[in-house]
């Protein structure tokens, strides 16, 4: 019979680092998920013992009009958002190359907009964007015109994709920067000396060479998209006519305002798989292996 | 060396420490009750005296208070609480669409069934106000304050436009409009409170009720405002919006400070608010009756913003805490003391009758506007379905007459009609 070796010193340290860190994510992660995958399947109102009702909150939450609606908001959103982020993050990273002296300080600034509080831009922007706002006065003043910003529906979305992006550009615009520093300068003089132009230039060697960074890019404004709530919550309320509700308003107002945690744990599931399948859909359809031989 | 048998039972042994350290459901006290108030400053101090001379007067069991431990949301404290076992016994500051839901958990007590139920309402004059918070025969909440929502008018911008008293009907309002509105830059009323379906209390309902005498907008599985007073209301709004005299919203400022909205509907909370920022648009405030199609010789019915308390099924001392409410609620001296606090009608109908509060209104006419409105003022409809409720209101009659993308009867029938099949979804 063979016996075990007592464990070493040093596998005893990684034991106990490991440990702590894994007993955390048991606390913090497995438990609630776990609690999560059990609520989705049973009928739970806080304060009796979850009964077991199989699939019917999950046909409960497909037949749901404002949870499909809050799915497709999120459809919309991303069509605002990611031309908006990507074009801005895009001038982000280019200006950053053309920036001599202080340029960390330059990107320390485009770095404050994505720490600074959410809930005070959205009150700010509100602001900004009411129909008797600054802005609409200007319009106003200049062209006898207001714009509807947060009273259209299509007006509406694009308004939260623009605070959002505003949000966002200049995190997503250093992780381009950081890709734009990797291509090697070689590659671009053997393109001119190829007499190729700056079109070709960027379409033919910067962009695919930043495929990573853009990919990494996409990922992060799909996941932004699935877990909007404060921005939409604040500026419009979901309004009008649910046109900028999202999945997070939606669960948290199925949960502790309408007391139904089990139907809101399905939708919470349902929105996770919908925000893995879409970047799994982003990632075969964009994502390219850039090898430097 | 450390064997793997050791490094496995440290492990466990630390999960079993770190598992030990969460709080155990409160074990339930019979020697205190325990009441969580409303975190603010105004009805801390009242809670304070109050608590203080109960339990100096020793006339029953000693009360502990604190405020609702939250940093946002009563209600999300209040239901963490029941569920992790820490709720106190009695609460104040809740709704009550929330305790309706709560009743609904079986949570909270019928307070109707409590010894000197009815002896605390003829006390408290309060029999007229319970009509809106009484479900057949089961009352999960006792209101403390009544809130009506009136409209606050810039008095000197009524006289400068020929207008000595605050428009009391939709006509009234329609020709001061006429006169002071400038099509896309000045606006004759704030209309539309906001966006949310909390808003809907503070314009369409609020205004359902003037129309309708104070009937109520929702009975069972059925909305009831597509009727005549619904029709006016929606009209209303929709003459509004039509015209110019109103604007999509007013979130950029309040408008009443610049004048680029002669009126709009405010709570008795606006007054300190007002008092602490704009002080000197304060003093240019008249307070009007909620809007009607008509005047009558009753104030016309509005919107009452009130809170309550419930005591939690969970408490071993339910009597003992009623008992205290019933002293806290019931006392004309605390009453007066509460308004005196607070600036917040306590939920009774006779202040402007009862010699008690007479020097608090004598010297206060926008609190003398409120008080006048306790009694015919009326709280939401009682419901489970609050949310969801006045979310088709918004998004099938509100918003649509706003954009004026359906006709008020349209949008009445339409938002009607949802709600009913809402309902009955959730029946």
């Amino acid at each position: 019979m063979r016996t075990r070796e007592p464990l070493s010193r040093e596998a005893v340290v990684g034991l106990s680092l490991a440990g702590a860190y894994l007993l955390f994510t048991a606390i913090f992660w497995a438990y609630p998920f776990f609690w999560l995958a059990k609520l989705s399947v049973t009928q739970w109102r806080f304060f009796d013992e979850p009964v077991f009702t199989g699939a019917r909150n999950l046909l409960t939450t497909l037949q749901d009009p404002q949870f499909l609606q809050a799915l497709w908001n999120v459809v919309r959103f991303l069509a605002f958002y990611l031309p908006i982020a990507f074009g801005g993050a895009l001038i982000v990273a280019f200006g950053l190359r053309h920036v001599g002296r202080g340029k960390g300080f330059v990107a320390l600034c485009f770095l404050l907009s994505n720490v600074s509080s959410g809930v005070a831009l959205s009150l700010v922007f509100a602001k900004v964007f009411s129909s008797t706002g600054p802005f609409n006065t200007m319009l106003f003043d200049n062209f006898g015109v207001r714009v509807p910003w947060t009273n259209d529906p299509t007006l509406a979305m694009l308004a939260i994709a623009l605070v959002v992006a505003w949000k966002f550009v200049g995190y997503y615009g250093l992780i381009l920067y950081s890709g734009l520093l990797a291509i090697p300068k070689e590659i671009y003089d053997a393109a001119r000396l190829d007499h190729a132009g700056p079109w070709k230039r960027l379409t033919r060697i910067t962009l695919p060479m930043m495929n990573p960074q853009l990919m990494m890019v996409l990922t992060f404004a799909i996941l932004v998209s699935f877990g909007l709530f404060t921005e939409p919550f604040i500026i419009t309320g979901g309004g009008p006519a649910d046109s900028t509700a999202t999945p997070q308003m939606m669960i948290y107002e199925t949960a502790f305002r309408r007391l139904q945690p089990s139907h809101a744990a399905m939708m919470s599931i349902l929105v996770a798989l919908v925000t893995y399948a879409l970047v799994q859909l982003a990632r075969r359809l964009f994502e390219r292996k850039v090898v430097l031989a | 060396m450390t064997s793997r048998r050791e490094a496995l039972l440290l492990a466990l042994g630390g999960a079993a420490a770190l598992a030990g350290c969460g709080r155990p459901a409160a074990e339930r006290r019979t020697d205190r009750i325990l009441l969580w108030i409303a975190p603010n400053a105004a009805e801390e101090s009242f809670w304070k005296v109050a608590v203080a001379r109960w339990n100096a007067a020793r006339l029953g069991l000693p009360v502990q208070f604190t405020t609702i431990p939250t940093a946002g949301n009563s209600e999300d404290t209040v239901l963490s609480a029941l569920v992790a076992g820490t709720e106190p016994d009695l609460c104040t500051n809740v709704f009550s669409g929330f305790a309706v839901q709560l009743a609904a958990l079986g949570q909270v007590v019928n307070l109707a069934a409590m010894p000197g139920y009815d002896a605390l309402l003829d006390r408290r004059h309060m029999r007229s106000i319970m009509a809106g918070w009484q479900q057949g025969t089961q009352v999960a909440a006792l209101p403390i304050y009544s809130s009506p929502t009136l409209l606050w008018w810039r008095a000197d911008l009524l006289e400068q436009h020929g207008f000595g008293a605050a428009p009391a009907t939709y006509d009234d309002v329609y020709r001061f409009c006429e006169r002071y509105a400038v099509r896309q830059s000045r606006y004759g009323m704030q209309v539309i409170a906001g966006r949310a379906w909390q808003d809907r209390w503070f314009d369409f309902i609020a205004y359902y009720y003037a129309a309708s005498g104070g009937q109520p907008y929702l009975a069972g599985t059925h909305a009831l405002y597509d009727n005549a007073a619904g029709r006016q209301a929606a009209g209303f709004i929709d003459r509004m919006y039509r015209r110019g005299w109103t604007a999509l919203d007013f979130d950029a400022e309040e408008p009443l400070v610049s004048g680029l909205a002669a009126g709009a509907v405010r709570g008795p909370w606006d007054v300190e608010r007002f008092a602490n920022i704009y002080p000197e648009t304060l003093a240019r405030i008249t307070v009007g009756p909620m809007i009607a199609p008509v005047t009558g010789t009753a104030p016309a019915s509005t919107f009452s913003d009130s809170k309550g308390a419930v005591i939690f099924r969970s408490s071993r001392v339910q009597r003992e805490a009623f008992a205290f409410l019933s002293w806290a609620l019931g006392e004309e001296a605390l009453n007066l003391l509460w308004l005196q606090r607070t600036g917040l009608s306590p939920a009774r109908d006779d202040l402007l009758i009862n010699p008690a509060f007479a020097d608090y209104y004598r010297g206060n006419a926008i609190a003398r506007a409120y008080a006048a409105n306790v009694a015919t003022a009326r709280p939401p409809a009682l419901s489970e379905q609050t949310i969801d409720i006045q979310k088709i209101m918004s998004a099938r009659l509100v918003e649509p007459l706003m954009l004026g993308s359906a006709s008020p009867a349209a949008a009445l029938a339409d938002a009607v009609a949802r709600t009913d099949r809402m309902l009955e979804v959730a029946a």
